[in-house]
């Protein structure tokens, strides 16, 4: 069973990562927040007699159903909204959340693209790209190569077979290669 | 380059990238942290079982999970039984009513079959005079 400072000492060097990964999903700084809150009060509450070896999976899937979870009600409430306000100019749900980022010129990411240095541009154009993807093939993607889940575990996590996470990591690595070739990037 | 290679240097950049996240969301991860930890202290320090009856007063502000959760699906129980009991008691009693009146019907008609009147009788509009007429002379 991990101890209380076990389970501090986890939480503080992944709730970074953890929050990036529900950014890069959600793309809201405060929803992203919540999630990672929610993921840690979760693991707190009903997973702190595992023992400390088991925690980093357990926080994965964790985090991954809290984003599910917040893509569900943001389904439910967009749906009511559509019902109440009929007469909006809202493209509906078929829009691609994207367009507004990319039309919030003040946001940190593209400020920092801006203001800081070289290896500072490249990590938030890394980051947008990544952003980019599309949710199962960033999804695989960050649990495989940044999570160091192996394929099973991955597999588990998403809910999928070992060769869709397969499919997905190839396919996301190509498309971010492409992404960052024609921003002039090569790694 | 291949995929694990060109994977291995994202990772740097994420991590680089994840290290360098703003301080007022560090501190507000720090505090969801702390928060959630708190919290789950106080889920290992409360009682692993109450006496039902406790909870049912008490119970509510304990906390979700754990023995609060279970005293409030014992509370429901509780409060549920005698009101299935009672619908059960009403569909008896009226069952049983139906029985009885079907069975003061059938007895109805074995006395009206078995009589030696002859059933058009019944139905003769000077019948009923007639038992009037008879039961007025007997009183």
């Amino acid at each position: 069973m991990a101890t209380r400072a076990e389970i501090s000492e986890f939480l503080a060097g992944a709730e970074r990562r953890a929050f990036k990964q529900a950014l890069f999903a959600v793309r809201d700084q405060d929803n992203a927040l919540d999630i990672v809150q929610d993921a840690m009060s979760r693991l707190c509450e009903s997973y702190s007699d595992r023992p400390v070896n088991e925690l980093p999976l357990l926080f994965t899937r964790i985090v991954q159903n809290a984003i599910l979870d917040f893509f569900r009600r943001q389904k439910v409430r967009s749906t009511w909204i559509t019902l109440f306000s009929a007469l909006s100019t809202t493209d509906g749900e078929d829009t691609d959340p994207l367009e507004s980022l990319e039309a919030q010129p003040g946001s940190a990411s593209a400020e920092s693209a801006q203001d800081q240095v070289e290896r500072g541009q490249v990590v938030g154009i890394i980051e947008q790209e990544i952003s980019r993807l599309p949710a199962r093939q960033r999804e695989a993607f960050l649990l495989r190569y940044w999570e160091d889940l192996d394929v099973a575990e991955t597999a588990a996590t998403m809910k999928c077979s070992e060769g869709s996470v397969k499919t997905h990591c190839s396919r996301a690595t190509q498309a971010l290669a492409k992404a960052l070739r024609a921003r002039g990037i090569e790694l | 380059m291949n995929e694990a290679e060109f994977a291995y240097r994202i990772r740097q950049a994420l991590d680089e990238g994840a290290s360098q996240i703003d301080y007022t969301v560090s501190l507000r991860l720090e505090k969801a942290r702390k928060r959630a930890l708190e919290r789950s202290s106080a889920t290992a320090a409360a009682p692993l079982w109450v006496p039902a009856l406790q909870l049912a007063t008490a119970g509510a502000g304990i906390g979700s999970g754990g023995p609060a959760a279970r005293s409030s699906w014992i509370l429901r129980f509780g409060l549920a039984a005698p009101l299935v009991a009672l619908a059960i008691g009403i569909v008896g009693i009226k069952q049983w009513q139906n029985d009885n009146l079907v069975a003061e019907i059938a007895d109805l008609d074995f006395a009206v079959l078995l009589d030696d009147t002859p059933i058009d009788t019944y139905a003769h509009s000077g019948f009923g005079e007639y038992l009037r007429a008879e039961q007025a002379s007997a009183m």
